[in-house]
């Protein structure tokens, strides 16, 4: 394989991921705000609610449709650059995708059409339950795609076939009921309903501290910094749970998120709360240790000892000497079926991802190529390879918490106030929230960063390592691509921001009475300003 | 016959019916979106053809995603094999695609003429572009695709992707699905709009039914003189699901046909797609746009049916290394993940059907300029 | 009768969610978790703003507008 062309495949589905993950969560939490919101609406039967819903459902729109279109890109890039990954994990990866069509993306999407445009053709109980079910919807679609990403942490489920070289399904409840992919699914759930309340809460603020919209803006503020107290105290929740998942399955990515390099000892353990990971000389600079915090905050105990990433190393060393017997095995096996081969194999299984890994810095990638003086070497820089990247994960982490305990601060305030009726008193709040609104993004963005750097070098964490994963493409192809992308997307955030910032500034007033139409005639180009407000 | 290779069966025909569902309800909105800036001379007419399919795309282009992730479970093989190779057009394809959602949103909430043209143009390519690479798919497919596997089933490339976007015969079927989709959109626009969006419709869409039935019958005669694929080793069709160690293929020319010389009633798929193209074309002159729009899902279904049927059981055959063809045999997943995927899809592809059919209901009815451009929640 | 066949009704139901609770609880804790905190956040929000809804009557009566 080509090394470079790994590297592009993996930078252009980091940029894809990442840029479509901008639009997700707010998607996630703003439905069910919304639903909240025509709740509200139906039982008190005051149109300020419907058009609180409506107002906010435009701009839910603007998001949505980018959401929608970015992650087309996303279903089809497994196949168009990760052909290796697709066949070797597809038979248990590709069922969550297809299960998120039928049960989920198909509910989201044939309502969301009903939601915008069947206003005037729904009963309110029927309207109200078709945008429960978008919200259904579009959560749901996240539950499978998690279920799918706690596949590749927490490869449960499956197991491994030599005769189609591939992993194929043995346990779907053991897949969809995994510790991880639940784990998951409700801490970056709960993190979209976060960014929906910021964004209501943020655009309110702005509103009040212009005195527009009083009425509207009020009800709004409210709503949103409920809605938003208690989810992300839920995301806090839920974030240490998965740290401690870490812990139990993935003790590298533990490691690299908390710099811990030597295996700690219980119980004065000291938590780094501040530190410059260096990767190369495998040690921290400027470390600030808070002592006896680690212990009880990973492993929720003081007894236990955390391994360290140099301890972690020594033990892939072990893996992978078994890892190679193991591929090697494979691959006679695959040529003759000879038996010996396959108990061989099936002696070392466990260990086959490792001999791939090994597979990458032995001549030639020909692991029978090894003899016995540059099997070290290659031992040694695979071994290496098991670590993601320290600083990437440590700093990620961090800024990811200190973002969410940022939004505990700012929703419980702006509650608090909201609840009182004096938060109008308390402009520093208000232009605190205003200028929150992308910082959950932000946090989202470092979650994924967080969680996917720190699984590698693994797709699917100890059985297939990332740089076999890639379709074998020229580097030619790679860049077309990248630049197509780079250039689309960034043409459609431009048009985005323009919009959102458009019609936010423009804000609900204006949006309720219909408005009549010049000489109601079939409109032409040619007239100046036709059809000026019909927009709306 | 096994329970697997039954699974697989059941499987390659679910296959068919989501190409076919792409085909009907993604072709349609698509061929609103090539026919857009022709039936639509001005901005209300535009917006009032883009309202006509305005509540239901968003639903209709989940079959294209759909597709995607049912090959992926079903046909992971597949799935990797052939996105992978057709890299260059996948991407062209997927460029296109994501610029249709966007579009429906953006365009009109900006007054201003370059805003709205630019986006019109953006759904004309976003509207014709896919459906040729869809139609082109099956052209190339049809004529086999250079490429081989090594010992980890890791696919190599042996083709250039200039090839896939420029042979004729894959050309021919690009057009015939751009037609098709055009017939199928035109339909739409015909039972929801009125004048004179309708009468402009009616004229591509007939139009259109004629071209894509001579381009049918163009490419079945072409058929005969390309090289289809032939198993002359023994085929179990029980066999474990990889590309290596198959049994051998041969390559003939007319060899696609041989299906239909070994089971004469296969005859009635190509049939059907010709015959239904004919009468959908005159029930749209006739002004009968609803039988016209079922005719158009019924040309879809003898297009596809006879592109399957002809290639079955390949799928993806090779040139370069035709023992590692892609087959329905060799390309699926486990038994259990078939298993597992069959009980849900009976679950929940009726359901689907089921509210698409509830949402068609509750949003019928003619549009017209006035009500859209009046409307606060129209595109 | 009618009230009989209610209440039974509402036990059947009752005991149902029960069993699903217990059942859900000893599989799925993280996904129970997330269905009882969804419905208990909007449920809350929902609140919040009749609570709004009231808070302002009483101002308009010239009630104490704080709570």
């Amino acid at each position: 394989m080509d090394q470079g062309v790994v590297d592009l495949s993996r930078l252009q589905f980091a940029l894809t991921a990442l840029y479509h993950f901008q639009f997700v969560p707010l998607t996630l939490g703003m439905t069910f705000l919304l639903a909240a919101m025509e709740t509200v609406y139906v039982i008190t039967g005051k149109p300020i609610y419907k058009e609180m819903t409506q107002f906010w459902g435009k701009l839910f729109g603007i998001n949505f449709a980018i959401g929608v279109a970015t992650g087309l890109t996303m279903e089809f890039e497994f196949g168009t650059n990760w052909s290796m990954y697709s066949h070797f994990m597809g038979d248990v990866f590709g069922a969550p995708l297809a299960i998120e069509g039928m049960m989920a993306f198909f509910l989201e999407s044939t309502f969301v059409g009903l939601m915008f445009f069947g206003w005037n053709r729904l009963s309110r109980g029927g309207h109200l339950a078709v945008t429960y079910l978008v919200a259904l919807g579009s959560n749901l679609s996240a539950l499978w795609i998690l279920v799918a990403n706690g596949f590749m942490q927490d490869p449960v489920g499956a197991t491994f076939n030599p005769d189609t070289m591939r992993m194929e399904f043995t346990d779907f409840a053991a897949l969809v009921f995994s510790d991880d992919a639940q784990a998951k699914f409700v801490h970056t759930t709960i993190a979209g309903f976060v960014t929906g309340a910021m964004f209501v809460m943020g655009i309110s603020a702005y509103y009040m501290l212009r005195r527009q919209h009083r009425e509207f803006a009020a009800r709004s503020f409210r709503m949103a910094a409920l809605f938003g107290v208690i989810s992300s105290l839920a995301v806090v929740t839920l974030g240490d749970a998965l740290g401690r998942l870490d812990y139990l399955v993935q003790p590298t990515k533990l490691a690299a998120m908390e710099g811990i390099w030597h295996t700690t000892t219980p119980p004065a353990a000291p938590w780094t709360a501040f530190a410059i990971p260096d990767d190369v000389a495998q040690k921290n600079y400027a470390e600030i240790n808070i002592p006896f915090v680690l212990g009880p905050l990973v492993a929720h105990s003081f007894s236990t000892a955390i391994p360290g990433i140099i301890d972690l190393e020594q033990k892939a060393r072990v893996n992978t000497v078994r890892g190679i017997k193991a591929v090697m095995a494979l691959h006679q096996y695959s040529e003759d079926k000879d038996p010996a081969a396959l108990a061989t194999f099936k002696q070392y299984e466990q260990d086959m991802g490792y001999g791939f890994l090994a597979q990458r810095y032995a001549p030639d990638q020909d692991l029978s190529k090894l003899t016995a003086d540059n099997t070290p070497a290659v031992l040694d820089r695979a071994a290496r390879d098991t670590i993601p990247n320290v600083f990437v994960e440590f700093w990620g982490f961090r800024m990811m918490v200190a973002c969410g305990f940022a939004f505990v601060l700012v929703f419980a305030f702006g509650a608090y106030f909201s609840l009182r009726n004096e938060i109008e008193k308390h402009p520093w709040l208000l232009r605190a929230s205003m200028w929150a609104i992308p910082l959950p993004i932000i946090a989202c963005e470092y979650g994924w960063i967080v969680a996917e750097n720190g699984r590698q070098p693994w797709t699917v964490y100890g059985w297939l390592p990332t740089y076999m994963s890639a379709s074998s493409h020229s580097v030619g192809y790679m860049i077309f691509s990248l630049i197509g992308f780079v250039l689309l997307y960034s043409l459609f955030i431009a048009a985005e921001l323009y919009l959102m910032f458009k019609f936010a500034r423009l804000g609900p007033t204006d949006h309720a009475a219909p408005k009549p139409l010049e000489g109601g005639g079939p409109l032409t180009f040619s007239r100046p300003g036709y059809a000026d407000k019909s927009w709306q | 016959m096994e329970l697997y290779a039954i699974l697989k069966l059941v499987w390659a025909g679910l296959l068919g019916v989501l190409l076919i569902g792409l085909g009907v309800m993604m072709g349609m909105d698509m061929g609103v979106g090539t026919l857009l800036r022709f039936v639509g001379r001005n901005d209300g007419e535009r917006r009032t053809a883009l309202n006509i399919i305005g509540p239901h795309w968003e639903g209709n282009q989940v079959w294209f995603i759909l597709g995607g992730g049912a090959i992926f479970a079903a046909f992971p093989t597949l799935y990797a094999t052939s996105f992978s190779t057709f890299y260059v057009v996948m991407i062209l394809l997927l460029f296109s695609m994501i610029m249709r959602p966007v579009a429906f949103e953006y365009r009109s909430k900006v007054p201003g003429n370059a805003w709205r043209e630019t986006w019109d143009w953006a759904f004309l390519i976003s509207g014709a572009l896919p459906m040729i690479i869809y139609g082109a798919a099956f052209g190339n497919v049809l004529q086999g695709v250079g490429f081989h596997f090594d010992w980890t089933a890791q696919y190599h490339q042996d083709e250039s992707f200039i090839w896939y976007l420029l042979n004729p015969f894959a050309i021919l079927c690009g057009l015939l699905s751009l037609a098709l989709s055009i017939q199928q959109g035109g339909a739409m626009l015909m039972i929801r709009g009125v004048e004179p969006i309708y009468g402009r419709a009616r004229t591509y869409a007939s139009a259109a039914g004629l071209v894509a039935a001579v381009l049918f019958v163009l490419g079945g005669v072409w058929i005969q003189f390309i090289k289809g694929f032939v198993f002359t080793g023994k085929v179990d069709p029980s066999m474990p699901s990889t590309p290596l160690g198959g049994p051998a293929v041969a390559r003939q020319a007319g060899a696609w046909m041989d299906n239909f010389h070994a089971i004469p009633i296969l005859w009635v798929l190509p049939i059907l797609g010709v015959v239904s193209m004919v009468l959908a074309s005159i029930s749209l002159r006739a002004n009968r746009p609803a039988l016209g729009w079922w005719l158009g899902a019924l040309s879809w279904i003898g297009t596809i049916g006879t592109a399957g049927v002809a290639m079955f059981p390949f799928l993806m055959p090779s040139t370069t290394n035709p023992a590692q063809s892609l087959t329905v045999w060799n390309a699926t997943s486990s038994a259990y993940t078939l298993g597992c995927m069959v009980i849900l899809a009976g679950i929940f592809v009726p359901i689907i059907l089921c509210y698409t059919a509830w949402c068609f209901s509750v949003m019928r009815g003619k549009v017209r300029v006035e009500d859209v451009v009046h409307d606060d929640h129209s595109y | 009768m009618t009230r009989l066949l209610q209440i039974a009704a509402l036990a059947v139901v009752l005991v149902f969610a029960l069993l699903f609770a217990v059942v859900a609880g000893d599989y799925a804790p993280w996904y129970f978790a997330w269905m009882v905190g969804t419905v208990m956040i909007i449920l809350i929000a929902a609140a919040g703003a009749v609570l709004f809804e009231t808070q302002e009557a009483g101002r308009a009566d010239g009630r104490d507008p704080s709570f």
